[in-house]
């Protein structure tokens, strides 16, 4: 049975194991040996033209965030509205395929918005995220983003939707909601940290 | 006016909800994050439709389509904003409503409001000549653009009002006093 599982999603299983050492890897002792060491790299990112230009204009850096927040929207729209068409509450009348294949497109431009703009802010800041814990769950929370919406959700959803188990669909459409939600929280809580 | 504005936000200032608000640490942050988060509700949506009609998003679904469909969660996501947004107001009412970014936000809320009306209302009037084209006619494209740009900069100063460079306390420039609403010996900020 076993066999036969890993045979049918052998992304999804491989990618839960990838999250599963990530976890133990992080709650499991291993990040307390690593963590002094990351140290250097992240006083090093506040020396780097992006962790000056954040550390001294603060107008730059409030004006990355309101463009972090921009892809933000970008990416929650996509993400909303893709889940949504999978979860049958929106555009119910545009073929699955469509939306999912088209909605794609614009997940990856908000994802580069972000993650470009996600690097520079962390430079301006880069000392004080580095002991927050909530800065790492969002790390946590936007690699298991990334994994399981590129080696999951769309490996998955290239196939024929319609002959795809819909609770399988349904499924990865709320865990898809859900990771994403995650990522844009623990976000926003290290604004309120430190 | 502005004395009218500063007298209804020390009244405000003064109620006991806004105080047990701004000081509540962690229903502020609820609301601020509620308000902040639900950009992906209403601006992710208001932008897929303004992406359709520069044909940049869904090109080969109909233009009325998304705009029909999409509408509905981008006004409860809109209305979320707008409740949170003024609960903020009320949490902290006398330096927002002398934030020079509140102030710009406002007035371009109205703005925005304005080209939604004429985008919706041109789209509706011609919408069956070209609903399923790629792009818009350059009409409704330029409501797209000025949607897209507008909803940005509304962005841009929502953020900027967190941040203290022009509060009526610190800010030296007069012209900028003056578009703040600083009132001369005012005593509560």
């Amino acid at each position: 049975m076993i066999a036969a599982m890993f045979t049918s999603y052998p992304r999804t299983l491989t990618v839960v194991a990838a999250l599963l050492v990530l976890l133990t890897l992080a709650y499991g002792g291993a990040m307390d040996a690593v963590y002094p060491s990351l140290l250097g790299v992240f006083e090093w990112l506040e020396t780097t033209w992006f962790g000056v230009i954040g550390k001294t204009w603060g107008a730059a850096f409030a004006f990355v965030e309101a463009v972090h927040l921009l892809g933000l929207a970008l990416l929650g729209g996509s993400v909303l509205a893709g889940d949504g068409r999978l979860l049958g509450v929106v555009l119910t009348d545009v073929p699955m395929q469509t939306v999912v294949v088209r909605t794609h497109r614009v997940f990856v431009f908000g994802l580069s918005i972000c993650l470009a703009t996600g690097v520079f802010m962390a430079c301006g800041v880069a000392t004080k995220i580095y002991y927050l814990p909530v800065y790492w769950f969002k790390m946590l929370a936007l690699s298991a983003g990334m994994l399981f919406h590129f080696q999951v959700r769309q490996p998955l959803l290239s196939h024929d939707i319609q002959s795809l188990n819909p609770v399988v669909v349904k499924m990865v459409a709320v865990a898809s909601i859900l990771v994403w939600f995650m990522v844009a929280a623990t976000g926003r809580w290290i604004g309120f940290s430190g | 006016m502005n004395e009218l504005i500063h007298n209804l936000a020390i009244w405000l200032d003064d109620t006991e909800w806004s105080r047990m608000l701004h000081e509540s640490y962690y229903m502020y942050n609820w609301v601020e994050s509620t308000h902040v988060l639900t950009l992906m509700v209403s601006l992710g949506m208001l932008f897929l439709i303004d992406l359709r009609m520069l044909g940049l998003a869904l090109p080969d679904v109909p233009a009325s389509r998304i705009a029909e469909r999409l509408n509905l969660p981008m006004l409860v996501g809109f209305a979320v904003m707008f409740i949170t947004g003024i609960l903020l107001f009320y949490a902290v009412p006398v330096r927002t409503s002398q934030s020079l970014w509140f102030r710009i936000k406002m007035v371009l809320l109205a703005v925005c409001a304005v080209n939604a009306f004429l985008f919706h209302k041109r789209m509706n009037e011609s919408v069956a000549t070209w609903d399923t084209e790629p792009r818009a006619p350059s009409r409704i494209r330029l409501g797209a653009m000025l949607s897209l740009g507008f909803w940005s900069i509304v962005v841009v100063c929502g953020r900027f009002i967190a941040y203290d460079w022009f509060d009526c306390d610190t800010s030296p420039n007069t012209l900028i006093d003056i578009v703040s609403g600083c009132i001369d010996g005012q005593t509560r900020f």
